[in-house]
């Protein structure tokens, strides 16, 4: 009798404990991985109800999954280099605000439709910064898959993209190379026209 | 992030292999468009773009014929053309490159590569009606990606100045000996002129998706297509194993210290001297500037050119050791 106690009270410990381990994950924040295959599920959703929901529709059911898997503000600070030390705040806060569109826009106009896509898993590897790396690819029927690589960095308590690289292609390089000249060239208000041309665009098609 | 597409580096790349020839032609009638042109700030923003100027301006050229011959021509072809038809064109271009693949395989010391193409190349030639069906794909075998410029990568040869070629596209100046090499390399080269059209014709309406995403998405094209085909060839020359894209922390750090603003500082700085002479003076000061800009660009490229045919004669005596190693294994 007095043993049997012991047990019921030991898987009663466990138990708890359980629930607690689970409270714990929860409050932690999600990991880089989660971060990426949330992202990607959202994204999968979106494009298979794509046709239905329209450009406009699916923009609207973007903007959450993006900005909260995607550190924008800190894209938009690396992607204008050192350029961007000489813009004001309020200009700073311009291009994050249009940039955030941007990404958003270009999200709901280039996966707009579904034909039996997915996001694979590959690895996690950790930077020597603190960042880690989520390798995976976009296997699409009847055509070569497209690796993608997740640049995260930590962010309060969870994680965030600053990066993708697709095929070996930087999105952030790219952007920043683009940035950068158009600063340097054009200043700022021809970069926010052009980005804002480029919404535009998006929402057209 | 808006995404990239796979091929984004695509422009006009894979005409590259056809006419080398015409190259020099139109390089000499382009040496005097050179000077007829505005005159821009020169912001050097890039280390592996030295020559931007030249290349931005070649890059609207290339733009122009595109607009006006290469893209009408190519919707023409993909308007009588039945998409099975599109599809068997290419598979049957792409099959013949593997003779192409095969030999850089070797080259690069990739072996067991070399034979799965080797492999590729029978089945397709045969079970796929001389190349017509892609069947390779079906057993498994993908299509590889290798030519003399990523076995010359591998070989340790500099990757040179990025350099826009009139027609042909982006390239560098390894880029240049490699698809020499590439041209010789390919059967399509020896069939005849109305087979090498219809190659030209093909690559122009397989690129149409890179094409159109660039227009989509690219605030400055010229920009795009440089970033994007130069991390594109690097990726592949690597073979997807380059750690540099993912550095972002290089870029974190670069953007708070770092010495490019000071190149757009002096060239502003040195316009505005000029601006206190008279006007016709000016003129005539920045077109003969610009002249020997031109001029300098050619005589750097040359320049560049030599280095690589230096590290051609040090590529040599690697795969001396290439071999060797591989003996005694």
């Amino acid at each position: 009798m007095f043993l049997k106690n012991i047990r019921l009270a030991i898987v009663f410990m466990f138990l708890l404990l359980g629930a607690v381990n689970a409270f714990a994950a929860d409050e932690g924040g999600a990991t880089a991985r989660q971060v990426v295959e949330k992202f990607q599920a959202d994204l999968i959703a979106v494009m298979k109800d794509g046709k239905k929901l329209g450009y406009a529709g699916r923009y609207d059911k973007l903007i959450d999954p993006v900005s909260n898997s995607h550190d924008l503000t800190k894209i938009a600070r690396i992607v204008v280099g050192k350029e961007g030390e000489k813009l004001s705040e309020e200009q700073q806060q311009k291009l994050v605000d249009v940039f955030s569109r941007l990404s958003i826009a270009s999200y709901a106009h280039n996966f707009k439709d579904y034909s039996g896509e997915s996001f694979v898993f590959d690895s996690e590897e950790e930077t020597t910064r603190g960042g880690v790396v989520v390798h995976s690819h976009f296997v699409i029927p009847g055509d070569k898959p497209v690796k993608f690589d997740y640049m995260l960095k930590e962010k309060g308590n969870s994680w965030r993209i600053i990066n993708i690289i697709a095929n070996g292609v930087s999105d952030l390089a790219l952007k920043r190379s683009e940035y950068t000249t158009i600063l340097q060239r054009e200043g700022f208000d021809a970069l926010i026209t052009k980005i804002n041309e480029k919404i535009d665009n998006y929402s057209k098609q | 992030m808006p995404m990239n597409r796979p091929h984004n580096g695509n422009r006009s790349v894979k005409m590259k292999h056809i006419f080398p020839g015409m190259l020099i032609g139109v390089l000499v009638a382009l040496g005097g468009c050179a000077t007829a042109g505005d005159i821009e700030q020169q912001t050097v923003a890039s280390k592996t773009d030295p020559y931007e100027n030249f290349n931005r301006k070649m890059f609207g050229f290339n733009d122009k014929v595109d607009n006006y011959v290469a893209e009408p021509i190519s919707n023409a072809y993909k308007w009588i053309t039945p998409q099975f038809m599109q599809t068997g064109v290419t598979n049957f271009f792409n099959n013949l490159k593997n003779v192409n693949v095969v030999i850089n395989d070797v080259l690069q010391a990739k072996f067991s590569q070399s034979a799965e193409d080797t492999g590729r190349f029978a089945i397709n030639s045969t079970v796929g009606v001389g190349g017509l069906f892609d069947v390779a794909k079906h057993v498994g075998l993908e299509q590889n990606e290798e030519d003399f410029e990523q076995t010359l990568a591998v070989w340790g040869v500099p990757q040179g100045s990025y350099l826009v070629l009139p027609i042909l596209g982006p390239s560098t100046a390894r880029g240049i000996p490699g698809s020499v090499f590439d041209t010789a390399a390919n059967p399509v080269t020896y069939i005849g002129m109305p087979v090498q059209l219809l190659s030209m014709l093909n690559a122009r309406a397989s690129a149409e998706g890179a094409l159109k995403f660039i227009d989509e998405a690219a605030l400055d094209p010229y920009v795009f297509t440089r970033e994007s085909f130069l991390q594109w060839r690097n990726n592949l020359a690597t073979d997807g194993k380059s750690e540099a894209s993912l550095d972002v922390d290089g870029l974190e750090d670069e953007s708070l210290d770092g010495d490019k603003g000071s190149a757009s500082e002096q060239g502003s700085s040195g316009n505005a001297g000029a601006s206190n002479k008279p006007g016709f003076a000016l003129r005539l000061d920045a077109k003969t500037k610009e002249i020997e800009q031109a001029s300098h660009s050619f005589s750097s490229v040359a320049q560049s050119f030599d280095d690589t045919a230096k590290s051609f004669e040090e590529a040599g005596s690697k795969v001396d050791e290439f071999k060797k190693s591989k003996r005694r294994r």
